[in-house]
């Protein structure tokens, strides 16, 4: 038996509409710590990586650990059907081949069932390792999603170079080139407007800002993210929910091509 | 063509080992295409009205059209196209070839009777299956790929053999062909419908050589055997033995050697002198150029060389041929987008837990797996 209550129901809204554009199928790994969920895009470009800890729930009981598939598209039509402020309740039962949803708004007032057909997904998990980032920035996530949008109409990728100095975006296309510098502030009032730099080393790397632009929409959850970068490793972009959990995507950095650089050096 | 009925027995025995994905998701990847496979493909498919394309005095330009167009759209989908072009057929492919020569004869007649009744939906159908490539079209596709800055290798043999090798050894990711020989030679990752046209919206069928021998509970030789059971080009198989008892009989006495000794006295007819053991050795040994000896680059295009060669020659419209190139320009700039799984390993999937069975009648819902041939 499984069974998870999230009071505040539009968690799970936000999360969804933010995996939905990368991702078509999801494995819920749920045990008794929690609910877990890694799932890539077709290409393996970028990965999502949701961590959910138990006591977000309330009640939560998980008596085996257990794997629910589910398909996104199914997912997302239940989950709108939910309002804002409804409670949301998770529910399988060991041997059948459904998951339940049930809704209830704040006053009680009003419930509401819905059930999904379970799927056999075969996800390929990865290992991701602790890794010692160089670099790591925390910002508004507006500011962040805003950056991405701004950078996205210069071209299609972005280079991110941290520097003692700060952090600086940059994208440049047919069109023009742009740059966005942002420093360490610490005189802000309110902590969630604060840009905080963490700098061990130096780092400069490159994305796709079609990627990023992807992991803005989780943009919702979280008033702040947090970028974590490491020289020729893949971007680690978090946004924490509540206290209870978080949502990472991991995004392959773009590299130079051997084979391709040392034809045209010729 | 290649090995009768495999990629059926892999829906049926094996269907973890063949995966949909989309055409973009193979950007960043190499792949070696059995050039030959896609002449005949070209020759056959672009056609306009039923007609091959031709210049003004009757020259095929249809090949040269699939090459032009289909490469650049593999180019500026990130893919890093190599052709690999057969070389001499084996010797024992002798009776197959004979074979496809009546065949051809055969046609040839229903050409000139559908001709007669003048049923042209007939004569088309006769007609593509006698397309023939020459040595004309050969070097003209070479010479458009150099122009166009696609490495090629000339297979001392068999192409399939020789993407095989290239595969195996690390060069490529995986072999583009329909040809599904490509696996019995040991391509560890097939992929079909690269080079279709995509007006048809096919998605690339990639097969997984490792996962479809495990599935199968066999080794790469038992594999061998397994596919001269279900028929090669290089020999006759068995009569009355299809996939169903191949499986079986495989399984049950591990090679064909023991398989004809528990056969003896039994009503299978086994062809005379059947060159079984010569057809494993040129799937286990075949005819190819070392693969650490093949150097693959891809260079720029050459715009100039190309005009010169497609519209001044051939008559191709000038601007759609600029176009191209400018595609193949672009893709040159700028990197690569790297992959996850260059950094990250796989991990085992914690699903540890329950492991809901798949057999229960009210099954949970499976993906769906084509299985059409």
């Amino acid at each position: 038996m499984f069974e998870a209550r999230l009071i505040q129901g539009s968690v799970l809204k936000k999360m969804i509409d933010a995996i939905k554009d990368i991702v078509t199928d999801i494995n819920l790994d749920c045990s008794s710590t929690g609910i877990s969920v890694q799932a890539m895009d077709s290409g393996h470009v970028c990965l999502v990586l949701i961590e959910l800890g138990s006591d977000g729930f309330e009640p939560y009981r998980c008596d085996r650990n257990i794997t629910l598939g589910l398909g996104l598209k199914a997912l997302s039509v239940v989950v709108r059907c939910a309002n804002n402020d409804d409670s949301i309740t998770i529910k399988a039962q060991e041997g059948t081949d459904n998951i339940n949803f049930v809704f209830e708004s704040p006053n009680g007032e009003k419930t509401s069932q819905f059930e999904i057909k379970l799927m056999d997904i075969d996800s390929e998990h990865l290992g991701i390792p602790d890794t010692e980032y160089d670099s790591v920035v925390k910002m508004p996530s507006h500011e962040f999603q805003r950056i991405c949008r701004d950078m996205s109409q210069l071209g299609d990728s972005i280079v991110v170079a941290c520097t003692k100095d700060g952090i600086q975006f940059s994208a440049s296309g047919d069109m023009g080139s742009g740059k966005i510098n942002l420093r360490q502030s610490s005189l802000v009032d309110k902590e969630e407007d604060q840009i905080n730099i963490e700098l061990n080393d130096p780092v400069h790397l490159t994305f796709a800002l079609r990627y990023l632009n992807y992991f803005t929409k989780a943009t919702p959850l979280s008033p702040t993210v947090t970028l974590s970068l490491k020289a020729e490793s893949p971007l680690c972009v978090t946004y924490p929910i509540g206290d209870f959990g978080s949502m990472k995507f991991f995004l392959a950095p773009k590299i130079d091509d051997e084979d391709t650089a040392a034809a045209t050096q010729e | 063509m290649g090995i009768h009925g495999l990629s059926k027995l892999l829906g049926d025995y094996a269907p973890s080992s063949i995966k949909e994905h989309e055409y973009k998701s193979y950007f960043g990847r190499k792949i070696a295409i059995d050039a030959s496979m896609s002449l005949y493909q070209f020759l056959i498919a672009v056609r306009q009205d039923g007609q091959v394309l031709m210049t003004e005095s009757g020259e095929t330009t249809s090949h040269l059209m699939g090459f032009f167009y289909r490469t650049i759209r593999m180019v500026d989908n990130g893919i890093k196209p190599v052709y690999v072009f057969d070389g001499k057929p084996p010797t024992m492919k002798s009776g197959e070839l004979a074979k496809r020569a009546d065949r051809r004869a055969e046609a040839q007649k229903e050409l000139l009777k559908a001709e007669e009744q003048g049923d042209i939906q007939e004569v088309e159908k006769f007609q593509k299956r006698l397309v023939k490539v020459t040595p004309e079209h050969v070097s003209e596709a070479k010479k458009l790929l150099s122009l166009m800055g696609i490495p090629y290798v000339e297979a001392p043999c068999e192409a399939e053999a020789q993407c095989a090798a290239l595969t195996k050894a690390g060069k490529v990711y995986a072999t583009a062909t329909e040809d599904m020989d490509a696996l019995t030679f040991g391509s560890s990752i097939l992929v079909r419908n690269l080079t279709a046209s995509e007006a048809r919206k096919l998605p690339v069928r990639e097969i997984n050589l490792s996962k479809a021998l495990t599935e199968l509970d066999m080794d790469q030789s038992q594999f061998i055997d397994l596919c001269i059971l279900l028929g090669c080009d290089y020999c006759d198989s068995i009569k009355g033995i299809g996939p169903v008892n191949a499986m079986k009989l495989l399984r049950q006495h591990g090679n064909i050697e023991k398989i004809l000794k528990g056969l003896s006295g039994k009503k299978y007819q086994i062809p005379e002198n059947w060159p079984f053991e010569e057809a494993r050795r040129l799937f286990v040994e075949p005819d190819v150029s070392p693969a650490d000896d093949i150097e693959l680059k891809w260079g720029n295009p050459d715009e100039e060389g190309i005009v010169k060669f497609l519209v001044e020659e051939k008559g191709f419209s000038e601007d759609r041929i600029r176009n191209g190139v400018k595609k193949l320009l672009k893709s040159k700039q700028g990197s690569t987008q790297g992959r996850l799984d260059s950094f990250f390993k796989a991990a085992p999937s914690p699903k540890a837990g329950i492991k809901r069975k798949a057999s229960d009648s009210k099954g949970p819902l499976k993906k769906k797996v084509n299985k059409s041939k």
